[in-house]
């Protein structure tokens, strides 16, 4: 790494390689307001990162292929790569799409140049010109280079586990046009997102886009998320699709391009190769717009970046703040939780880090419970709806959302906003205060009850009826209930104002506990709730968990330090050795 | 005249040389204390010690009489602080970090409004309080800064260069508002390294070099102590290293001829 930058550096040393330079730095490096604590990545860290999934995705492939269990399946010699390798091909493509265009919505921030760039190169002899070609070129190399790094291991690992028995011939093909899909689809997966975001803050005043920007990136996740289910469903809908010659109108875009990829192959059906080239004009016309959409934000961001930031009109008044006077009386007794709860609100809401995470956690919770919801209507459709009671799946489905909800505004407390600004909470809050805990719990709460009332109790009542609606509805409140104070126990901060938790030895056990966590909280607590909504006596299982939980709990929290309870802003590695300074 | 904050033998290390070192004064209800220094005396690291920020390796600061770690927040509800650097919530709008600050005090909700409200049309931000903070300027930032220094009516003011980024006129009004709270009675610690201004606004000046203190007088009398005319050759003489016109000579051979 460090030659390839020294390579680099001599490289660039030329006016415009040096401005390309600058620009790939920019959207690499973390930005120089970032204070350690806060989330920076190197350019290293966000590649590997990036290529980890398809990597260990190529290497779970070999199970499937693996020769040795082909010759154990009997299925040796009438293997057929193009064919058996479709759903897995499909899947590479999707995976690759959504690593590309998760990476452009992560870094459009830095994608297009700033305020800071025009304060900087505006005022030195450059032309303009210059400066908006060095940035295309830029975001050239960075598209080439996400579309290679995440298909760098996938592109010849997974021909080689595939066509491990096969001749060198079928071989090249399969790998050239393996690594060929998944490239363009990349490609197109960064393109059509910086295509989409772009549109938007060409056509939508500086204002409205800043607002907009984080709502419109939270619905791209949710689009690439819900991608990704598409896994199971659309290569078994392509193999009966022979004769169709629009094909591309009824499938994702990820569907093109596997019919980009067999026909390539040479399975030369009008489905297929109508989907190919639906492939090739999709990326063709991505590139076009992303262009456009270039151009249009450089002159908007870059060119009239003075006139921009100096004519922005004064907001109008606020709307008063009802809801918050509201709630003063009815949840926040004191001045901190008054405070910090219209802050944290505040920073949920309008902070585009925080709004972002939280809503990749709802929408892949909400993907993974419609993907739930579409199981149990699959397979059993004349019963799901109409039956007396619904099934562990329909039962399971506020749970998901509910988990995913939790669980993300409690990871999205721990993302700070700017750290240096905290300076007026270490100021105005006395350290020893313990109201860290109840104000996160309420902050929480206020997401949970609404959804619970206004969602879970009134759809299972109209389908099944009242009591199993209060019931069901009931069950949930008291499961995210444990989830939350599970999650709360030992929590000191205020929310969005400690620095972001150092890597943990434990942070592997952690995972673990949480997908367990996550399969306890939903399937176990769904099926146990469907036993007992047909007989009533199973709901004593949920008794001693409610009473474990609570006594766990009660003892953990009784037995916390002084030191452990005050306010944290800072988070501490845990180190072997510690200097005492005792002569000082 | 009441000593409302002491300092005694403030001592703070980083590393292994002290950024500052036994450093002792008294800053009394009525009186405008100056700290005067370069970058990196450790004015800053001096001023994070007097509001609690930060703990001194050694020494005490006191509150009349008592030190101001057996109750801090006791000690910072009559304290009113303004940063160096205007770091603020951008996402906040002018009113609501107002708001936030006021509510983190205690203060009643009604009087707060109004305070704030009448403070912002006074400090002219009243045209932008619904605006984003990351869209002021920095001398908006800075009056949002003052404001909420003074929202609460402290008895103790700590200012760390609170003109930075302010226009010709709101620096009149800072430097005016600064003379006629010390007449009323409150206790302020004015941190610059600003001659011109601390020379006018300052009762008392304190010099920092290197960590410590090496000079400190009222202001009418320091640069006679020195031997000087102005306290900008007092301060010239006991601080700087090295001689500002012949520095300026070499930087304008650099520019011109690429070497020194």
């Amino acid at each position: 790494m460090e030659l390839a930058n020294q390579h680099w550096e001599r490289l660039s040393h030329g006016l415009f390689l040096r401005l390309v330079r600058h620009c790939v730095d920019r959207i690499f490096s973390g930005d120089e307001s970032t204070e350690p604590g806060e989330l920076d990545l190197s350019i290293a860290t966000v590649l590997a990162l990036l290529a980890t999934p398809t990597a260990f995705v190529s290497l779970f492939c070999m199970d499937h292929y693996g020769s040795l269990l082909l010759f154990l399946r009997g299925q040796a010699t009438d293997f057929d790569p193009y064919t058996a390798s479709s759903s897995d091909e499909y899947f590479f493509i999707v995976l690759a799409m959504v690593v590309a265009g998760a990476a452009a919505v992560w870094k459009w921030d830095r994608l297009l140049p700033d305020r800071r760039d025009y304060a900087n190169l505006a005022p030195l002899p450059i032309a303009s010109s210059r400066i908006f070609l060095a940035n295309l070129a830029a975001l050239s190399v960075l598209a080439v280079v996400l579309s290679l790094d995440v298909n760098a291991v996938p592109s010849f690992l997974f021909p080689l586990v595939v066509c491990a028995l096969q001749t060198s011939h079928v071989f090249g093909v399969f790998l050239a046009t393996h690594t060929l899909t998944i490239v363009a689809a990349s490609a197109f997966g960064f393109l059509a997102v910086f295509a989409l975001l772009g549109i938007l803050m060409a056509l939508l005043p500086y204002r409205a886009f800043r607002k907009a920007s984080p709502y419109a990136r939270c619905g791209i996740v949710f689009v690439l998320m819900a991608l990704l289910t598409t896994t199971v469903s659309v290569p078994r809908k392509m193999e009966h699709l022979r004769n169709v010659s629009h094909a591309w109108a009824y499938l994702p875009p990820p569907g093109w391009f596997l019919g980009l990829c067999q026909t390539l192959r040479g399975q030369r059906s009008p489905a297929m190769t109508s989907l190919g080239g639906a492939a090739i004009v999709g990326l063709l016309f991505a590139l076009a717009l992303s262009l456009a959409a270039y151009s249009l934000c450089y002159a908007r961001c870059f060119a009239q970046s003075a006139e921009t930031m100096a004519n922005l009109p004064a907001r109008r008044a606020a709307r008063p703040s009802v809801v918050f006077r509201l709630l003063d009386p009815l949840l926040l007794r004191s001045a901190f939780q008054r405070a910090c709860y219209r802050f944290a609100f505040r920073t949920i809401f309008r902070s585009e880090e925080q709004a972002f995470a939280l809503g990749g956690f709802l929408s892949l919770g909400i993907v993974i419970a419609s993907q739930t919801l579409l199981a149990a209507m699959n397979n059993r459709p004349s019963l799901t709806m109409s039956r007396a009671i619904p099934s562990a799946e329909i039962l399971s489905v506020p749970l998901i959302v509910g988990f995913f909800l939790i669980l993300g505004l409690w990871s999205v407390c721990a993302i700070p906003a700017p750290l240096r600004e905290n300076w007026v909470f270490r100021f105005h809050v006395d350290s020893r205060s313990r109201e860290c805990a109840p104000l996160a719990r309420k902050i929480i709460l206020t997401f949970v009850v609404p959804a619970l009332a206004t969602v879970c109790l009134p759809v299972y009542s109209h389908f099944w009826g009242w009591r199993v609606g209060v019931v069901h509805t009931a069950l949930v409140a008291m499961s995210c209930v444990l989830l939350m104070e599970g999650l709360l126990v030992g929590f000191r901060k205020i929310p969005f104002t400690c620095s972001l938790p150092k890597f943990k030895s434990h942070v592997i056990v952690s995972v673990l506990l949480l997908v367990l966590g996550y399969f306890a909280f939903t399937s176990v607590t769904a099926t146990v709730e469907s036993w007992a909504l047909v007989d009533p006596l199973w709901f004593v299982l949920f008794a001693p968990v409610v009473l474990g939980v609570s006594v766990w709990l009660y003892w953990w929290r009784r037995g916390m330090a002084e030191n452990d309870r005050r306010i944290l802003f800072e988070e501490q590695s845990i180190t072997v050795v510690e200097v005492l300074n005792l002569n000082s | 005249m009441e000593l409302a904050l002491e300092a005694r033998g403030l001592r703070k290390c980083y590393t292994a040389a002290p950024a500052v070192s036994d450093v002792t004064f008294g800053l009394y209800a009525g009186e405008v204390l100056g700290c005067l220094g370069a970058n990196g005396a450790g004015k800053s690291t001096i001023v994070k010690m007097l509001t609690g920020l930060s703990e001194p390796t050694r020494g005490q600061v006191l509150w009349f009489g008592a030190s101001i770690h057996k109750d801090l927040v006791a000690y910072r509800r009559r304290l009113g602080y303004v940063p160096e650097e205007p770091e603020l919530y951008s996402y906040l709008s002018g009113w609501e970090y107002l708001e936030m600050v006021g509510t983190l005090r205690g203060m009643d909700r009604a009087k707060m409004a109004k305070k704030i409200d009448a403070l912002l049309a006074l400090f002219s931000l009243a045209p932008h309080r619904h605006s984003s903070i990351g869209s002021y300027s920095k001398g908006m930032r800075q009056r949002i800064l003052l404001i909420a220094a003074l929202l609460h009516d402290p008895e103790i003011l700590i200012l760390d260069e609170p003109l930075s980024g302010l226009d010709v006129v709101s620096a009149l009004i800072v430097k005016s508002l600064i003379k006629t709270l010390g007449e009323r009675g409150k206790a302020i610690f004015y941190c610059s390294h600003v001659l011109e201004v601390v020379e006018k606004v300052c009762s008392h000046v304190m010099i920092l070099r290197k960590g410590k203190v090496i000079a400190y007088a009222p202001t009418a009398e320091l640069h006679r102590m020195v031997g000087h005319a102005s306290l900008e050759q007092a301060f010239v003489h006991l601080v700087a290293d090295r001689d500002a016109e012949q520095t300026a000579s070499e930087i304008v051979q650099v520019m011109s001829t690429g070497a020194a």
